[in-house]
């Protein structure tokens, strides 16, 4: 079942521009002049119902508009979107019980009051009886290893404290969908590893259909089945996790250390990476040559270490960027 | 619908109540904000105390009624900023894209956004408007007048900003606007109303409504009248959905940013 059902979704900006100095400035108090920019352009998709998808994209992409429209935030252009049967932009508040959101750059939570006390207030902001939510914060209190920190207010507590408080306060009126826009920017790798694995565990747990963006390539790869991949408003990839591996797996990194050293510069289907002295990293194109091609190139009596690797996910997404920017 | 409203009220005082602890935590700072703009406004009826020594009324006051006049003035501003002091701030926050976290919440943008703040020496000027009804003379009908019109001025003063601030959805650098004619709207509020004639007088009345949030209520505490009551209640419930009307056209408008920003 489609919890998320997007349409040829359009956004526009008008944005004025100027020109150079203060000639320019006057200019365009007289007769101001405006480009229309597309931020996103005509896009289509559809998330099922517990699902964690990743929405990607270099900067500017349209990631974040994308989220903004999708929670009720911005008004579209043109284009439809169904996000639990309910047009954001038609019934706001409607969706509002059904979604959370956390925004990593942005805090929701008063900071000079406790958590405890912040989850009250957001449990008041939902209608949430009394009873109901000092139940849902134990719960999830519990889920989330609060109980140390509950009662410190929250400009005393860490960056990685604070980020769970904050998903905690947006999942208080139990929402379907959770909208995650770099959740664990910032974080250091323990907390962010923790992170990852809470929002696994809501997934599992809560049946919560997880909407993430991130720029943390981590992220993606241990959290989410599915990855979408925007530039410059276009979705330019809508595929699973594993076929966006496997696409890219045709190509493989070699390191090798040797007794002597060899030179393969001239191979085909082999790209030398680092050549200094006995060490040695190339990249194979596996349709043009296996693997076993180049061990034997490199003959094997002579090699003292190997390493054969995939090429890292965060090496394969910035390459789709690229080529799109081409 | 009567449910909704009750759960926004709710929410509202909660809002209200968690702004006064916050500015609890510093015990002293809390009371001397609150000392210190009550002396603020005694030190201008001194002003006023010398202009009457020289002349016995200005424009039909004594300094009885200014007193009055100062105290309808002090309580209207003091209300609209404890209730509804992000009004004066609607401006900043639709330039600057900060209604994301308002509107992810199941509740009236307009009517969270501007209670999502309190002024806490804005306690101090509503103390000091019933101070000086005190020194007017308090009998039980003042007292009930006096705080409905202290209630509707507030709201008055609240939409009149709101308006003028909603108007950057559709244009840039509108907090200038609103800076000025909020600031008209207070000074006007200390003057008695019957010095300003014709054009202005006008202006007072509607573009600027410090009349019916400030002169018509004095008028009416001195001098009770039925119509003049009607008619404030009226203007008050008027400019109110006007407001609301306002902002929700302009927040079709709204685009938000990713500026990095947090609730203080």
């Amino acid at each position: 079942m489609n919890i998320i059902e997007v349409k040829n979704l359009n956004k526009q900006f008008k944005i004025k521009e100027k020109d150079k100095g203060i000639k320019g400035s006057i200019k365009s108090i007289i007769k101001p002049k405006y480009r229309t920019i597309n931020a996103v352009n005509d896009i289509s998709f559809t998330v099922e119902k517990g699902e964690i998808l990743a929405f990607i994209g270099p900067n500017g992409a349209g990631k974040s508009t994308t989220i903004k429209m999708l929670t009720g935030i911005l008004y579209p252009t043109s284009g439809e979107i169904i996000v639990n049967a309910i047009n954001p932009s038609e019934e706001r508040k409607k969706l509002a019980y059904k979604i959370g959101t956390v925004f990593g750059q942005k805090e929701q939570l008063w900071m000079h009051l406790t958590p405890y006390d912040n989850f009250k207030f957001f449990g008041a902001i939902y209608d949430i009886p009394k009873k109901e939510v000092e139940d849902t914060i134990e719960e999830l209190t519990n889920t989330f290893e609060l109980s140390e920190f509950i009662n410190t207010p929250v400009r005393n507590l860490s960056l990685g404290q604070r980020i769970r408080c904050e998903i905690v306060a947006s999942l208080i009126h139990k929402p379907e969908i959770l909208f995650l826009d770099e959740p664990t920017i910032g974080l250091d790798p323990v907390v962010k590893e923790n992170i990852r694995k809470l929002i696994k565990k809501m997934n599992k747990e809560l049946g919560t259909t997880i909407f993430l963006t991130s720029h943390d390539i981590g992220d993606i790869e241990k959290l989410c089945k599915r990855v979408i991949i925007v530039n410059k408003g276009k979705i330019i990839m809508d595929d699973k996790m594993n076929n966006l591996k496997y696409h890219y797996l045709d190509k493989k990194i070699i390191e090798v250390k040797l007794k002597e050293k060899i030179n393969l510069q001239n191979e085909d289907g082999i790209s030398v990476i680092k050549d200094k002295g006995n060490n040695l990293k190339v990249e194979i194109d596996c349709k043009k040559k296996g693997v076993a091609d180049v061990i034997k190139l490199l003959d094997t009596d002579k090699i003292i270490d190997i390493n054969i690797s995939n090429i890292p996910l965060e090496d394969i997404i910035t390459s789709i960027y690229k080529e799109v920017k081409t | 619908m009567l449910m909704e409203a009750k759960n926004q009220i709710k929410v509202m005082f909660l809002s209200l109540k968690y702004n006064i602890m916050k500015q609890m935590t510093n015990k002293v700072t809390f009371i001397t904000n609150i000392v210190f703009m009550i002396l603020n406004n005694a030190s201008f009826i001194i002003q006023w105390l010398i202009l009457f020594s020289l002349k016995e009324e200005i424009g039909g006051y004594t300094i009885k009624e200014v007193i009055l006049l100062w105290g309808i003035a002090a309580s209207v501003f003091g209300i609209s900023h404890i209730l509804f002091n992000k009004a004066f701030e609607l401006s900043d926050l639709i330039i600057n894209g900060k209604l994301d976290t308002f509107l992810v919440q199941p509740k009236n943008v307009f009517l969270s956004v501007i209670t999502s703040d309190t002024n806490i020496s804005a306690i101090g000027d509503l103390i000091y408007g019933y101070i000086c009804l005190f020194l007017y003379g308090i009998t039980i009908k003042n007292f009930i007048l006096f705080t409905i019109f202290t209630i509707t001025g507030g709201i008055i003063l609240a939409a009149f900003v709101s308006i003028i601030g909603s108007i950057s959805f559709w244009i840039v650098k509108g907090d200038i606007l609103v800076d000025t004619l909020s600031n008209m709207m207070v000074s006007f509020a200390t003057y008695p109303g019957t010095i300003f004639k014709n054009a202005i007088r006008v202006i007072l009345y509607t573009v600027i409504p410090v009349g019916i949030a400030n002169y018509m209520p004095v008028d009416t505490i001195i001098n009770f009248s039925f119509m003049n009551f009607v008619y404030i209640i009226a203007f008050t419930i008027a400019i109110v959905i006007l407001a609301f009307y306002i902002f929700n056209t302009g927040l079709k408008r709204y685009s938000s940013s990713n500026l990095m920003s947090s609730r203080i």
